[in-house]
Formats: structure tokens, C-alpha cells, sequence
């Protein structure tokens, strides 16, 4: 396998190659951080360097609102999905094989393969019905559909840590009169933690990247910083909007390097 | 001086009742509602608005009809306004409420849509024309031939918006037919000619604000509001208003059949046709209000703008675009999905 990929590093242009990707995939994001700090009034035209779309995006309370309410519903989110998804992980990988093991695998990964609108349309028909029986309107319903879509995304790191292991450490344990509970406590859950933590630091971002179930599943008063900036783009678009954008990829990326630091002390 | 007292007082107590008073839910478009009106509301009447953004009638239409949503008052473009209504989605007006309704300016009362203004009051309207560079094209501007049958100044150079129902009825207008026609012969001809001009388009795309703003584009198909801000940037821009006939919208606010709010709700519409407000909902989001008298508390850019201020010339072959049957939508949806090719 190692051969394999060093030699198509060896080829010819693969650097080239490589280096254009790179460009194409992030110039334009490159472009919009740049344009954040534009001083005027144009996502395109450069007049000057300026932070005043950062602090109007500071001062807009719709902007601060939506903010908040995206890192509430996505750390609920991921709270929820992660204690889920290790529940399903321990229970696919700690068990004997069983008849619907496959079967199982797949639902908790439906998310990835049902396309979201999908899903959307399903989550709204389903929770107004709900909504309309109950009367509650609440941010609840955000939480459960941002749990759901999560699961899979903070599933596959704590099994893929999980399939990684040693058992025979736990068979150890298990040796030396521990029993179930401490096994898991003492010896599983530590070793398992960093895959925890990528897993859930995985499903926060996926929550708080959300536009389409989001836009759907929301009630009156409950958008988020995505779908806000989607009911931006039909408009105006100013570079408040790349400003917002800047901020939260500079979130997104921090996050994501937390992750790969994470995943990469298991070694 | 005991008056004054006894009047202050009084205002001290309205002003308490009105903080009391609650809330009101607005689904409208992103970015179309200005903070200050909200602000000013809040002040007048202590009823605080939350506003939540969608990015289309079909989304509003679905989340309104799934019920559940919690919104009070919406804001559909004129061809949805008889599907909400025709689906018991929106509340007739009981105009007795509304102080102001007489504001509406005369050819904004009896609308096709909504005759007599029974379901919903103006929010903002425009229109689809042609935005053209001067400096690279001095010919007429006002006709669909500049995007129909691309001038040799334009080739390569002319953007046209991906909006389905603005790009096919301009062709048909041009090639003499109605909106929503189902006049096949019409529409052949409308096919013909789009699909004749479309390999002298630079794109087919939104953004033309930026884009005529900077002269990546010489001309494009656009919105009257969109071309202000580009003529802004780029005093060399000018908005045409084809002579052949062009799609008017106009945005109206209705209050929900499932409203909970529905004494704020008549508030807050009754507010928004008081000229000086219905000013501010323009001078946020650039586009004409249908609110008589509101002229004189524009901003003054907007004030003479040829592209807000239609020109009288030009006002007769302006056109709303009714709901169109399904069949004359099957029509265009297919001249459109051949187009795309």
C-alpha cells in the first residue's frame, strides 16, 4: 500500500497536478476572507482595506442572535450524537456478530446516503405535526434533527478507533476480576477518548455548517448563522457576509486542526 | 401645567401597556427588512418583531402549508398571492382595522392578484429590464433586442439572470405573445429566438450588481433595484425598460390564517402603509414601495432614479406575471430545461 502511493508521488506532474487542485479548491475561499476586509461596499470591487464589515457583522443583533443559537443547537448536537454514537459503536464492534449487523450499520448511516433535502421534507411534515398537536415551537426540534444527521459523522471515528484497539487489553482487565463496567470505565473509555472527541468535534461542525434541514425544520424566530446568510444571498450580498463567512471558517478550521491533532496522537 | 402632568402620565401609562404588549412573527425575504422600521415599531407600539428569512416562495409556501411554523405575517411575490389564498393559507383583511389602507396608491388597489387589496398590502415592488453599459453600447436600451438579438458591440459581453419565469416571459413579450400564453406557435417562436441568442451570452447568472459595477459584464438582464447600485458604482450604467413588455413583482405582506399574534399583526401592517414608513422599507432594501406620499421621505438617490421612478413613457409596457395554468407552466418550464442545454 505504501509502495503503491509513493509511486504515484513519483510520477511525472504529480506535483503540478497536486499544486492546481490545491489552487482551484482554495483560491476562492482565499478571495472571499480577502474581500472580508474590504472598505467598500462590493464583494468584488477592491476599495481599500478596512475591519468595518467585521464590526458591522459585530453590531447586527440578527447576526448575533443567529450566532449564538448555531453554537447552542450544534454543541447540544454534538453532545447528544457523541453519546449516541459511542452507545452504537461499543454495540457493533464489542459484540459478537450477530443476524442484522449490516442492517444496523446502515441505518445509523443513513444520513450519508439519503440526500438531505430529502430528509428536509420528511423532518418538517413529521415536526409540524408534532408542532401542531404539542404547541411547542421550541429550538428542540432543531436539537433532534441536527442529533440525528450528526450520529454517523461522530459514529465513524470512535468505531474506526474502537476496530484500532487492543482487545486483549480488555480481555486483561477482564482477566484480573474487573468486571463490565469497570473494563469500560478504567480501560476502554480512556483509550477510546480521543476518537470521542474527534467524533464530536466532527458533528459540530457538520451541525453548524447546516443550511437545508435547518431552513426546513426551523420555526418562527429560530435562524441560524447559515440559513441567515442564505436569505442574504437572494439580495444584496455586502462583504458583511464574507466577514460572517471568514469567522466561521476560521472556527471550522480550528476545530478541524483540533481534530487532526487528536486522530493523529492515536498512532 | 397640571395638564401637561396629567398628559404625561397618560403617555407614561400607554407606553407601559404598550411594553406589554407582545410580539409579532415576520417570514419574510433575507435581508429586506430594515432594522430601523422594526426599531421605530418597537417604540411606537412595544411590540417587539422577530424576523426569519427564507429565500423563496416555493419554501415559505411549503413550511407555511406544513403548518406548525409559528410565523404571523409573510411576505409572497404577487403570483403566489392567489395560492395562498385559493389554499386558505392567508386571512382576509378586515380593512376596518386598517386606518391606512387608503394610502395604497391607486394602481396598487385593484390588483389582479388580490382585487381590492382584500389579502395583502404592498411591501415592495420592481421590475426585470436590461441594465447596458453606455460606454461599450450606445444604441436603444429599451428593448428585449439587446439580450434577443445581441448587438455586435455585446457579443460575449451580455449576462442574462436564470430566473425561468422572467427570461421566458421577456422572449415572449418580445415575440408578441401574453404571459403564461398556451398559444403553441408563440411559443416556438419565443424557444427560437432565446435559444438563437443564447451562444452571444457571456453567462447566465446572478451577481450582476458586482459585475456591471467592475465591467466584467457590458450589459446584463437584471432588476431595477440591482441596476441603482451598479449605476451607483458605475455611472456609465443604464436601466432600459423594453418597450415589447417587461415582468413587473411586486412582494405584498398577508397575515397567516394560523397567525397568534393577529392584533400585532394588523399593527404592523396598518404601520407599513404610513408613508414615512413604507420609506424606510425602501431606502433599506432600494426598491419602490406602492405607498402614496412616500416619495417625499425617500432617500434622496432614490428620489430621481430612473430605475426606481419608472419614466412615464415606459410605465404602459410594464406587466405583472399572473399565476400561470399548469399546463402553460409545463411550457415553460420546457422551453427553460432546453435552454439550460
Amino acid at each position: 500500500m505504501a509502495r503503491r502511493a509513493a509511486a504515484i508521488a513519483d510520477l511525472p506532474g504529480f506535483a503540478a497536478v497536486a499544486g492546481a487542485a490545491f489552487v482551484v479548491l482554495y483560491l476562492p475561499i482565499a478571495t472571499l476572507a480577502v474581500y472580508s476586509f474590504n472598505a467598500g461596499d462590493s464583494i468584488a470591487l477592491w476599495q481599500g482595506f478596512s475591519l468595518r464589515w467585521y464590526e458591522a457583522a459585530w453590531a447586527n443583533t440578527a447576526v448575533q442572535d443567529a450566532t449564538i443559537r448555531s453554537l447552542v443547537v450544534a454543541s447540544l448536537a454534538a453532545l447528544i450524537s457523541t453519546v449516541v454514537a459511542t452507545a452504537a459503536a461499543l454495540g457493533t464492534t464489542r459484540t459478537r456478530a450477530y443476524r442484522g449487523q449490516t442492517g444496523v450499520y446502515m441505518l445509523i448511516n443513513q444520513p450519508l446516503m439519503v440526500p438531505e433535502i430529502v430528509t428536509a421534507v420528511a423532518l418538517m411534515i413529521f415536526f409540524a405535526t408534532i408542532k401542531k398537536a404539542t404547541g411547542y415551537m421550541g429550538l428542540g426540534y432543531l436539537v433532534l434533527a441536527h442529533s440525528a444527521f450528526c450520529i454517523p459523522f461522530a459514529y465513524l471515528p470512535i468505531r474506526a478507533r474502537l476496530e484500532g484497539m487492543d482487545l486483549m487489553l480488555e480481555t486483561a482487565a477482564a482477566d484480573l476480576y474487573a468486571d463490565r463496567w469497570q473494563t469500560f470505565r478504567r480501560v476502554t473509555l480512556p483509550l477510546l477518548a480521543p476518537g470521542i472527541a474527534a467524533g464530536a468535534m466532527l458533528a459540530f461542525v457538520i451541525s453548524l455548517d447546516d443550511v437545508i434541514i435547518t431552513e426546513f425544520v426551523k420555526s418562527a424566530g429560530q435562524d441560524t448563522l447559515p440559513t441567515y446568510m442564505l436569505g442574504q444571498m437572494r439580495r444584496q450580498l455586502t462583504p458583511e457576509v464574507n466577514a460572517i463567512s471568514t469567522a466561521l471558517l476560521a472556527l471550522t478550521v480550528v476545530l478541524l486542526t483540533a481534530f487532526f491533532l487528536l486522530n493523529r496522537k492515536r498512532g | 401645567m397640571r395638564k401637561l402632568l396629567l398628559a404625561t402620565a397618560m403617555a407614561l401609562v400607554a407606553a407601559q401597556m404598550a411594553q406589554a404588549e407582545g410580539e409579532l412573527q415576520l417570514f419574510n425575504w433575507g435581508n429586506y427588512t430594515s432594522p430601523e422600521l422594526l426599531a421605530k415599531f418597537e417604540a411606537e407600539t412595544g411590540i417587539k418583531v422577530t424576523v426569519t428569512d427564507y429565500d423563496s416562495n416555493d419554501t415559505a409556501l411549503a413550511k407555511i402549508e406544513a403548518g406548525g411554523h409559528g410565523f404571523d405575517l409573510v411576505v409572497p411575490s404577487a403570483n403566489y398571492i392567489p395560492i395562498f389564498r385559493d389554499k386558505g393559507l392567508i386571512a382576509e383583511l378586515d380593512l376596518s382595522r386598517l386606518a391606512n389602507h387608503g394610502n395604497i396608491a391607486p394602481e396598487w388597489q385593484d390588483v389582479d392578484w388580490d382585487p381590492g387589496r382584500k389579502f395583502s398590502v404592498p411591501w415592495q415592488w420592481g421590475s426585470t429590464g436590461i441594465a447596458v453599459n453606455t460606454s461599450v453600447y450606445k444604441g436603444d436600451v429599451n428593448t428585449s433586442s439587446v439580450f434577443l438579438e445581441v448587438p455586435e458591440e455585446l457579443k460575449g459581453k451580455i449576462n442574462v439572470v436564470p430566473e425561468m419565469n422572467d427570461i421566458v416571459n421577456l422572449a415572449i413579450f418580445y415575440v408578441g405573445g401574453d404571459a403564461c400564453t398556451e398559444d403553441t406557435e408563440v411559443l416556438k417562436k419565443a424557444r427560437d429566438v432565446l435559444l438563437a441568442a443564447k451562444p452571444d451570452w457571456i453567462a447566465m447568472d446572478y451577481g450582476a450588481t458586482e459585475r456591471l459595477s467592475n465591467n466584467d459584464w457590458a450589459a446584463s438582464v437584471n432588476w431595477n433595484g440591482s441596476t441603482m447600485r451598479a449605476r451607483l458604482a458605475n455611472p456609465d450604467v443604464v436601466y432600459g425598460y423594453p418597450k415589447e413588455g417587461y415582468p413587473l413583482f411586486m412582494d405584498s405582506v398577508a397575515i397567516l390564517s394560523d397567525a397568534k399574534n393577529v392584533d400585532e399583526a394588523y399593527k404592523f401592517i396598518d404601520f407599513i402603509m404610513v408613508p414615512e414608513n413604507a420609506a424606510m422599507i425602501s431606502a433599506f432594501a432600494r426598491y419602490a414601495n406602492g405607498i402614496a406620499g412616500s416619495d417625499a421621505f425617500m432617500p434622496e438617490d432614490m428620489k430621481t432614479a430612473p430605475e426606481v421612478v419608472t419614466p412615464e413613457e415606459h410605465k404602459a409596457a410594464g406587466r405583472f406575471l399572473p399565476t400561470c395554468s399548469a399546463r402553460a407552466q409545463e411550457y415553460l418550464t420546457a422551453i427553460w430545461t432546453e435552454l439550460q442545454k
